[in-house]
């Protein structure tokens, strides 16, 4: 083999800007090798909820992620309710579900929007943000906030939805629905897309299951897996739905899988908003005195894939340990095969599609010369590179079809 | 499948479990579809290959914890045909933290086996590679923050 460069991506993901740190080591343009650091932002969250009440956990685990924040809660309320085997009234299980894909709703929204802009569609992205606007907005209706909902707590949900509310959801996801298929017509259709994405960053179901990936990820490779319908919690039981799985494994699968997940989960919401209404109005919180010495196992699909909390109670007041397992954690680690024996400019679209959630996981992309060590790429000029190759596609497409 | 099929079934996974692997000192369902097996650290790597590659579990993630009578590592895998979590729980000695990395059976293991490293000290024997991961180049040996200087339960 000639000299090797490294190609350090990071501190910040030229995607999403926050920190984690890879280094590619680059045979020319192809990808040879990576390695992965982390350790830049780590905020001991584990050990603060450790400090906490079982209470006061969820405002903590809220705050690991901003973009998924009511999945933590989620995986967390499953684990300690299962502790104290508290079961949960039906009204709060209908709305645990709506926040839950109403969540996965604008975040799919938010990742089709930055590789569009990664790939140098800036429409797409501005489109895709537009659109999730909405989305957000009816979460401050419902909650109060736009992010950071605090509607978890032990034994059910902190706020009702009621019909006034219901309503004007219903007519944002009509609206969501008509934007998607618009959304999924200018990429399913565009050829420079199907050029760019296809046969890029490919993972095999086997790539999946060494790694334990998760999520959109792990069914873009044909790994049929669902939380939510493997081990039903909160109202996934109560309605009808299908896992979205597709087979190929590259960058255009987990586009495709997110993009048709987005009219299950508007399909999801729609089925909880009506049992919700025959649902009387009633509790929304079973009363839970105190969590007994335990363990619970508690894990919930996010926007990403499964969020896994571990909590171990003596008996007292706070977990005793608090074990945090984000999706991208065993989504990232997939990057050194998909990745591998591709070329620079898709590394950067290949990392980008596993959709990593760093203030879950933590962690930081670097590109360096193999040899001195040096660093030869900054991660502006990376996106640069993924942008030029599109834009290249692109002309050779219109060049075609003048000819 | 209903409730009573699954409990049934569960019963004769557990005991053909106990029968494949004798060494296995406790079995115990400790929520709606979650297990727990408690093993010496010798058939750890039987039971990880027997379930990540025979019955295709997918793996989750490694739960450690300082406890009273020591270190406590537990490996979480899912049976997704089922939805049930089936976890793997190994208690190390204070004194002598080592087992066998579980890297060379399940790919993915890596990454936490090295935080586990950095956060507990505990030694991962035949680690393909045993490096700092979690805590910066610098952080002072042998000081590990998850390492509880007072136990909650001696309180």
């Amino acid at each position: 083999m000639g000299k090797k460069t490294i190609v350090p991506i990071g501190p910040y993901h030229p995607l999403l800007e926050e920190p984690e740190f890879f280094k590619l080591y680059c045979d020319g343009e192809t990808v040879v090798d990576m390695e992965w650091e982390t350790g830049y932002n780590h905020r001991g969250i584990e050990k603060i909820c450790e400090s906490k009440t079982f209470e006061q956990v969820f405002y903590v685990v809220e705050r690991i992620c901003g973009i998924c924040s009511t999945s933590h809660p989620f995986a967390y309320a499953n684990a300690v309710e299962s502790i104290g085997a508290v079961e949960i009234p039906v009204r709060a299980k209908l709305i645990r579900s709506i926040i839950g894909e109403l969540e996965r709703v604008h975040s799919h929204l938010l990742w089709v929007g930055l590789a569009g802009h990664f790939l140098g569609y800036n429409t797409v992205f501005m489109w895709a943000w537009k659109y999730r606007e909405p989305v957000l907005d009816m979460f401050e209706i419902i909650t109060g906030n736009r992010n950071s909902y605090a509607m978890f707590t032990i034994g059910g949900v902190r706020r009702d939805i009621d019909e006034n509310k219901a309503s004007q959801l219903i007519k944002v996801l009509e609206d969501v629905k008509i934007k998607t298929d618009l959304l999924v017509g200018a990429v399913m259709d565009d050829p420079v897309i199907h050029a760019r994405l296809k046969g890029v960053g490919t993972l095999t179901a086997k790539d999946i299951h060494d790694f334990g990936a998760v999520g959109p990820t792990a069914r873009a490779s044909g790994v049929d897996i669902d939380v939510r319908r493997d081990d039903p919690y909160a109202a996934y039981d109560m309605v009808n739905w299908k896992v979205i799985t597709v087979k190929e494994g590259d960058v255009f699968a987990k586009a495709e899988v997110r993009l048709l997940e987005l009219y299950e989960s508007i399909s999801i919401i729609n089925q909880c908003l009506q049992l919700l209404k025959k649902e009387k109005e009633g509790d929304i919180k079973a009363k839970v005195r105190e969590i007994p010495a335990g363990i619970g196992i508690g894990h919930a699909e996010a926007p990403r894939g499964e969020v896994f909390h571990f909590v171990k109670s003596d008996g007292g007041n706070s977990p005793v340990r608090h074990k945090i397992r984000a999706p991208s954690y065993n989504c990232i680690t997939t990057f050194r095969r998909s990745c591998i024996g591709g070329t620079i400019s898709d590394a950067a679209i290949a990392t980008a599609a596993v959709d990593p959630c760093y203030c879950c996981t933590e962690r930081m992309i670097q590109v360096y010369d193999h040899n001195s060590g040096k660093r030869t790429m900054s991660a502006a000029e990376l996106i640069k590179l993924s942008q030029q190759k599109t834009e290249e596609l692109n002309k050779q497409f219109s060049a075609k079809d003048r000819s | 499948m209903n409730e009573k099929d699954n409990l049934m079934s569960i019963e004769n996974y557990i005991s053909d479990l106990k029968i494949r692997f004798p060494q296995i000192t406790n079995v115990e369902v400790i929520n709606v579809k979650r297990l727990m097996v408690h093993i010496p650290t010798s058939v750890l790597a039987q039971i990880t290959g027997y379930w990540f590659n025979e019955l295709n579990y997918r793996y989750i993630i490694v739960s450690a914890m300082d406890s009273k009578d020591g270190f406590e590592l537990i490996y979480h895998y899912s049976d997704d045909s089922s939805g049930w979590i089936m976890s793997l729980n190994v208690m190390l000695a204070h004194n002598e933290p080592t087992v066998e990395s579980m890297t060379p059976i399940v790919y993915g293991i890596e990454w936490i086996e090295r935080e586990i490293m950095d956060i507990l000290g505990i030694q991962f024997l035949n680690h393909p590679k045993p490096e700092r991961f979690l805590l910066p180049e610098n952080w002072p040996e042998g000081n590990y923050p998850y390492r509880r200087k007072i136990r909650k339960e001696d309180r």
